[in-house]
């Protein structure tokens, strides 16, 4: 095939080729939403075609890159090089996300190479996911990088350099399956003036979280911790908590002291959904555990808790906070099961359930139940205090319950216009 | 409650209407809540206080025709009706996006230059998925794009972007490589007969690569000490960067010899390619193979042969310079093992 000469204007048969004069950022948003190997390709389209990919604002290197799966692997990792240094290469104007995250990519030396070269580029997205093999050491470089906006690391070692001035411009940092020192941590947030998102997941090298971030508006972690502390976080809107560890109380801790819940609570003003999962209740119920929180929670709306039934402090706290929810609308609640043998606080039954407010729940969801005393006493107590309650979805732990069926009948509702779902667990 | 019911009702809710002029000049009127959605327009209404009246009608940029105006209100009547679910708006987006490849074009230029991004999100993910795991000649055929690439071009989707002498003269190696294609192509249609006196020529091409053990062996050596030559570079190279700017420029305007040039290309194209193997294989390899898709499997082992006769002519002159080199003069490896390795570059100018 030869190269066709331009057809006269006088043949009508050619239709107007209207794509390739679309505007750049056009162009490149099409072909933002294709693969980055389709996108590459379209360079042996037309002359016009061969070099519009090269100013895609975001690279993406994952699985798709490769469509033969070979089962060699230091093949597949020479091609996935040789790709990604050659798109580097032949890339023109900024790039405005990178991110790697291949299955058969262990951690190269290369990626020290990249993300140097993306530095220069003033990146503001980098994520980096190592799947298998050690801790990657990120490179020096990338904490130099203050184009940053959003960084996000999976299966990384973070070792900042004594230079590291924070990122001034990072908005949203995701850590999942990372190591770093306590100094480096609290370091990295307090130095990060702008950041509004925070996720950090299965972290180890520190156990004492202190979080000092005047921007921050959403928080999700779950890990190993010992303590948690928030300072001037009077943004945060957003929190999911996890706590991985069924640590053992310290007995003098028990009931004297400060409660957790009330330092918890003293710098989140404006929380409105708030997730407190695996052991994070039993952290909060440490202490002694007030009737209801000083400062009401005005702005929280969903409320979703795991919680031991049988630890009648646990059910302390969370009472305290329904006392203190008055626009809570939604609530979940998960039955952690633990040794049902193993009673630190007996319960006290109907105590528990004194000064109740009238709660303005719309959906309330339980899950994990097996229709014991402890439990069938919270239910009664919901559907006692929710008057414009809609729905309930209960779901057991086991199938044919049919006590607690018959005792979900019986209970009196305050609202005439809710539904009882009780979802068989398949 | 109709129009005419609110009209007369509550004046005061009646609906007001924007002038806009579309690219043809004609004027029309539109609901202002309507036209507001579209960020170009709301600018142009509350900065400059236009389109009120028929004389003070906002004119649209050139690419708003007429019926894409249409098109445009209709997506702005749908969307701006805060009740709608997402279920409807998607359904309702997945309709309108039912249409020909051109209008969908001349629709995202319209939308782009009223700065409708909701639109043009929605029309890019409509092409993106035309686009999407069909080959280069289904893709041509929707979009109606002409096939003006040579099928080296096809191979070597390099570009001087940053305007590296190395890659200059690649680019002009490339250019003569097209021109003798090119000129060979012409041949075959000039005369029939030459036609198969060419496919001749090839064959014995073809015979004399893959033919006796001996010639295939030929082959071989010069690229083995290409290998060794490259070790020898990589050592240098640290030091050999720092005056190369100035020494290839230098060369540059020299071109006084083919062979020069060429002779240097090899020495960079170790540094290019990265690979051990000598071959020029600057393409991508995004599974390899798949680049060739558009071409006849035929006509694209003649390519492949042809890109390998050329490889292999370029290392068999720099094998015969180097024999050259070894032979000449041992004396002059010492000036090549200095730093500057100004010694070896004297030689070519």
């Amino acid at each position: 095939m030869r190269r066709e000469q331009v057809q006269p204007a006088c043949l009508s048969n050619v239709e107007p080729d209207r794509i390739s004069c679309l505007p750049g950022h056009v162009i490149d948003q099409i072909l933002s939403h294709l693969p980055l190997r389709e996108a590459v390709r379209t360079s042996v389209l037309s002359s016009k075609w061969r070099y519009k990919w090269a100013t895609l604002p975001n690279l993406v290197f994952d699985n798709q890159c490769l469509s033969v799966a070979s089962q060699d692997h230091s093949d597949i990792k020479n091609k996935l090089l040789r790709i990604i240094d050659h798109v580097l290469l032949l890339h023109a104007g900024a790039i405005n996300k990178f991110k790697l995250s291949h299955r058969d990519l262990i951690g190269l030396t290369d990626i020290d190479r990249w993300a140097l070269h993306l530095t220069r580029r003033s990146i503001k997205e980098f994520v980096l996911e190592i799947w298998k093999g050690q801790r990657y050491k990120i490179p020096s470089c990338l904490f130099a990088c203050q184009s940053l906006v959003h960084l996000e690391l999976f299966n990384c070692w973070l070792k900042p350099p004594s230079t590291f001035q924070g990122f001034r411009n990072l908005k949203s940092l995701d850590l999942q399956h990372v190591t770093l020192a306590q100094d480096v941590f609290e370091n990295l947030i307090s130095s990060c003036p702008l950041l509004e998102r925070l996720t950090l997941m299965n972290f180890d090298g520190f156990t004492h979280l202190n979080i000092d971030a005047p921007n921050l508006q959403f928080f999700d972690i779950g890990g190993k911790f010992e303590d948690i502390r928030f300072e001037n976080t009077f943004q945060l809107s957003v929190v999911s908590i996890g706590l991985y560890l069924n640590f053992e109380i310290n007995q003098n801790r028990l009931n004297g002291g400060s409660s957790n819940l009330l330092k918890f609570f003293v710098h989140l003003p404006h929380v409105r959904r708030l997730e407190v999962q695996s052991y994070f209740l039993k952290y909060l119920a440490i202490g002694a555990v007030p009737l209801k929180l000083p400062r009401p929670c005005v702005d929280l709306s969903y409320l979703s808790i795991r919680m031991n039934f049988n630890d009648s402090k646990e059910i302390s706290t969370a009472l305290c906070l329904l006392r203190s929810s008055p626009n809570l609308q939604e609530l979940e609640v998960l039955a952690r099961p633990e040794e049902q043998n193993v009673l630190i606080h007996p319960y006290c039954g109907e105590d528990e359930y004194c000064s109740c407010p009238i709660m303005q729940l719309r959906h309330v969801r339980i899950d994990g139940v097996s229709g014991t005393k402890p439990e069938l006493d919270f239910i009664s107590f919901l559907l006692l205090y929710s008057p414009v309650l809609e729905r309930m979805t209960v779901k057991p732990i086991a199938s044919g319950v049919t006590e607690l069926m018959k005792e979900l009948l019986r209970f009196r509702r305050a609202s005439g216009r809710a539904e009882i779902i009780y979802q068989e667990s398949l | 409650m109709s129009e005419i019911d609110m009209a007369v009702i509550k004046p005061e809710m009646m609906k007001s209407y924007i002038w806009l002029q579309t690219s043809d000049g004609s004027i029309q009127q539109v609901e202002q809540e309507i036209a507001m959605f579209c960020p170009l327009i709301c600018q142009e209404i509350i900065t400059k206080g236009m389109g009120s009246s028929k004389n003070s009608a906002i004119s649209l940029p050139q690419q708003v025709t007429p019926s894409t105006l249409s098109l445009i209100l209709d997506y702005c009547r749908f969307h701006q009706v805060p009740g709608r679910s997402n279920k409807e708006r998607k359904s309702h987006d997945e309709k309108f996006v039912r249409m020909g490849t051109n209008r969908l074009c001349e629709l995202v230029s319209a939308a782009d230059s009223l700065q409708l991004r909701p639109l043009v999100d929605l029309i890019s993910r409509a092409l993106a998925r035309k686009i999407e795991g069909r080959t280069p000649e289904e893709i041509r055929e929707i979009f109606h794009l002409p096939d003006d690439l040579t099928e080296e071009e096809k191979l070597e989707p390099l570009k001087n972007i940053t305007d590296d002498p190395r890659i200059r003269l690649l680019n002009r190696l490339y250019a003569k490589k097209r021109k003798e294609l090119k000129e060979r192509e012409r041949l075959k249609n000039v005369e029939i007969e030459e036609e198969r006196v060419d496919e001749r020529s090839v064959d014995d091409l073809l015979t004399f690569i893959n033919g006796n053990d001996g010639d295939s062996k030929a082959v071989k050596t010069p690229k083995n000490k290409k290998k060794n030559r490259k070790k020898k570079d990589q050592q240098k190279n640290p030091s050999l960067k720092e005056d190369s700017g100035p020494e290839k420029k230098e060369l540059n305007g020299h071109d006084t010899c083919d062979q020069s040039s060429d002779g240097n290309i090899i020495g960079e194209t170790s540094n290019l390619t990265y690979e051990e193997d000598g071959t020029f294989s600057p393409k991508i390899d995004f599974d390899d193979g798949d680049m060739d898709d558009g071409i006849d499997p035929a006509i694209r082992e003649k390519i492949d042969r042809e890109v390998e006769d050329f490889a292999r002519r370029i290392n068999s002159d720099w094998a015969e310079r180097m024999q050259d080199f070894l032979t000449s003069g041992r004396e002059r490896t010492s000036t090549l093992s200095a730093t500057n390795g100004n010694g070896y570059l004297r030689r070519h100018a």
